[in-house]
């Protein structure tokens, strides 16, 4: 019963933030409330008995992805020509096509039936770091090689120019070269 | 003590039978230590280095090639026949690429930058694609498709002041994150109904449990959307266009081939081992039967290549034009996938034999025509056959293969695919298939007719073009075996068998 209560308050926690993420005109508005839902998912994993998934929850998304978004917000400009459109006629597909999504998930998870998971819920931590090092070395190596990579194209891609690599000194728009060639 | 009953990784795996991957991880921190070291204006250190390490890699892995293979640290990863004839092919894929990137004014151009981390990316991109052919588990299916996609993202922007290079990476980021979101979802279905990470896992859990087949065409459908993204299948293919037209063609050119054939390794994989089920027919019959994948597949194959053939036609710009072409090859090696049985495997590996050296050749040859006309409209390619006479003539061997007409290795190619699908009785599939075939014929040969018999406007430059040595050699190395494979291609068709039986006596 307890449990149960547990469950659905934590399921609120998720899904009225979310509404509100994908209602909202506003789009920091819309940013603080992603921080319940990816609150609410980590409560979810922690009553699911996933405690270092939630932990890296937390850290992860409330503490890294939600900061960086928030940022990017502050940083990007509001275009100038108009607002997007909020019109029935973006509204009525998007319902249909949520709507028909949700049906099919909703379908799918009460037909399946599940493969269950045996025995107690217990700390996971321990094993994960232990399955890391035995069973689980291959990816965790191979992660650190995709992560270099991902490192190395995030400086390609926003490194500056530096000056002895432009020909011409300061053009207003280094940008459009390209364009004007072609 | 908890540690007895641990699995303790084997590292001499990594010597025995992972050892051209170890090679491409070491040539890929060398070329960008060495980068790091000497600068220059031209970054010779990083490519000599990739040039080196990939040949060296290739050698090696085609000295392993029909040896005994095994998995590595672990049960996660597996070399065997499939993965051993799919890393030769990219590890070609990635060497011609490095030749050939070192002579493209897009990449080496005075005005471009990070020079050298381009060779060193290269390599990785060969990694990581040796890697998705290799993967038998979800977490390293998900993990080694991810691997291919940053790298991808950071290839196809690589021209940072242009604004169609950043447009292509932004749109593959874009459709890169949707489609692995909806495999992920996929993948996690399969795991609650199975309990397995691992292929075989998943088979028998399938197998053996009460399947609910509405749940597991759901599961498959989503999963089978992540990997049309990867191979730019119906209706999964809107980045391609894009992509290919604003990436540096020798990047193009690469993603036409390596992560589009690491795609078809993973698919070969994956959907043989949970789907198909090994030799035993009558087992496997239930499950595919049960959620209609014939049936799927074939739909998805004939849209894709007629999708690609009609809009290609349309092209004025040969980029483009080769792009939907890709697409529409696609369609042709997923009809392969329509019974998941042997023969249409093995005709899907001759097939992306054939295709890799086609179409790096036809793209290579965009590459050294950009060079000298910065254009890769049709109209400005007028003329072109008699002011580079040999490397159009290259040109036209490699577009006859694609259109797949007789002398050329593409008709076997198309002829193998045919006959597994017409085996099965799929004929409707093999009359839209041989249509399409007619269709390319139409803009792959409006290329030749420009080049080679429309004559060029008054007044036009007609000074021969003079192609660097290394562009010469290359074309000249992938045009002979698009026409080698259509005379003899008994030998080449032996290996793409082989690997599919290695494969499946291993399971």
């Amino acid at each position: 019963m307890t449990a149960d209560l547990i469950f659905v308050l934590l399921a609120l926690l998720t899904l009225v933030p979310a509404v509100w993420v994908a209602f909202s005109r506003n789009i920091v508005h819309a940013g603080f409330s992603l921080l319940l839902t990816l609150l609410g998912v980590a409560g979810l994993y922690a009553y699911l008995g996933a405690d270092f998934v939630a932990v890296t929850q937390v850290m992860v998304y409330v503490g890294g992805v939600l900061v960086l978004i928030l940022f990017t917000v502050m940083m990007t400009r509001v275009p100038q020509n108009g607002r997007p459109r909020h019109g029935l006629d973006r509204f009525v597909p998007a319902a249909v096509f949520a709507l028909g999504v949700f049906g099919l998930l909703y379908k799918t998870i009460t037909a399946v039936e599940w493969a269950a998971s045996e025995g107690a819920v217990e700390p996971t931590t321990a094993e994960i770091g232990t399955n890391f090092i035995t069973s689980y070395i291959f990816p965790f190596e191979y992660v650190s090689l995709v992560l270099l990579a991902a490192m190395i194209g995030a400086a390609i891609l926003i490194r500056e120019r530096r000056p002895e690599e432009t020909e011409e000194p300061a053009a207003p728009a280094p940008e459009t070269e390209e364009e004007v060639a072609s | 003590m908890e540690l007895l009953h641990v699995n303790i990784p084997n590292w001499s795996d990594l010597a025995t039978h992972w050892r051209p991957e170890v090679m491409l991880v070491g040539t890929f921190l060398l070329a960008l230590l060495g980068d790091l070291v000497v600068r220059g204006r031209r970054p010779a250190v990083p490519f000599t280095v990739a040039l080196v390490g990939l040949t060296m890699a290739g050698i090696c892995a085609v000295r392993k090639l029909g040896v005994e293979g095994g998995t590595v640290m672990g049960d996660l990863v597996v070399v065997d026949g499939l993965a051993a004839f799919f890393r030769i092919l990219f590890i070609f894929t990635g060497l011609a690429t490095v030749l050939f990137a070192w002579t493209s004014e897009e990449i080496m151009g005075k005005k471009r930058e990070n020079k050298g981390e381009f060779f060193a990316l290269t390599v990785l991109l060969t990694l990581a694609a040796c890697v998705m052919a290799e993967a038998r588990d979800l977490l390293m299916l998900f993990l080694s498709m991810e691997a291919v996609g940053i790298v991808s993202y950071v290839m196809a922007g690589y021209m940072r002041g242009s604004l169609r290079s950043t447009e292509a990476s932004l749109k593959y980021v874009i459709f890169g994150a949707v489609s692995s979101a909806i495999m992920l979802y996929g993948l996690s279905l399969l795991y609650g109904m199975t309990g397995s990470m691992q292929f075989e896992g998943i088979r028998a859990g399938l197998q053996t449990g009460d399947v609910n087949a509405f749940g597991l065409l759901v599961a498959v459908v989503l999963v089978m959307a992540g990997m049309s993204y990867k191979i730019a299948a119906v209706p999964f293919h809107y980045w391609a266009p894009d992509v290919y037209e604003g990436a540096p063609t020798p990047v193009s050119a690469l993603f036409s081939v390596g992560p589009k054939a690491a795609g078809f390794a993973l698919m070969i994989r994956f959907f043989y081992t949970t789907l198909a089920a090994g030799p035993d027919a009558n087992a496997s019959a239930g499950l595919i039967a049960q959620i209609n994948w014939p049936l799927l597949m074939a739909v998805i194959s004939a849209a894709t290549m007629t999708y690609g053939n009609l809009v290609a036609l349309r092209q004025a710009n040969v980029k483009r034009m080769l792009a939907y072409s890709s697409i529409a090859h696609v369609g042709y090696l997923l009809m392969g996938f329509v019974l998941l049985t042997d023969a249409g495997l093995q005709a899907i590996l001759f097939y992306l034999l054939v295709y890799t050296f086609m179409n790096l050749g036809a793209f290579f040859f965009v590459v050294a025509v950009n060079n000298h006309l910065k254009s890769e409209h049709l109209d400005d390619w007028v003329g072109l056959g008699f002011r580079m006479p040999w490397a159009a003539s290259l040109m036209i061997i490699f577009l006859g293969s694609l259109t797949g007409i007789p002398p050329f290795a593409g008709f076997a190619a198309k002829l193998y695919l045919f006959t597994a699908v017409m085996d099965r009785q799929w004929f409707w599939l093999v009359i839209v298939a041989g249509l399409n075939s007619v269709i390319s014929l139409y803009y792959y040969f409006k290329v030749a007719k420009a080049m080679f018999l429309m004559s060029p406007p008054e007044g036009a430059d007609m000074s021969p073009l003079k192609l660097h040595w290394l562009q010469y050699t290359v074309l000249g190395v992938l045009a002979i075996p698009t026409l080698a494979l259509g005379l003899f291609f008994g030998r080449f068709k032996g290996l793409a068998d082989r690997a599919i039986e290695m494969m499946t006596t291993g399971l």
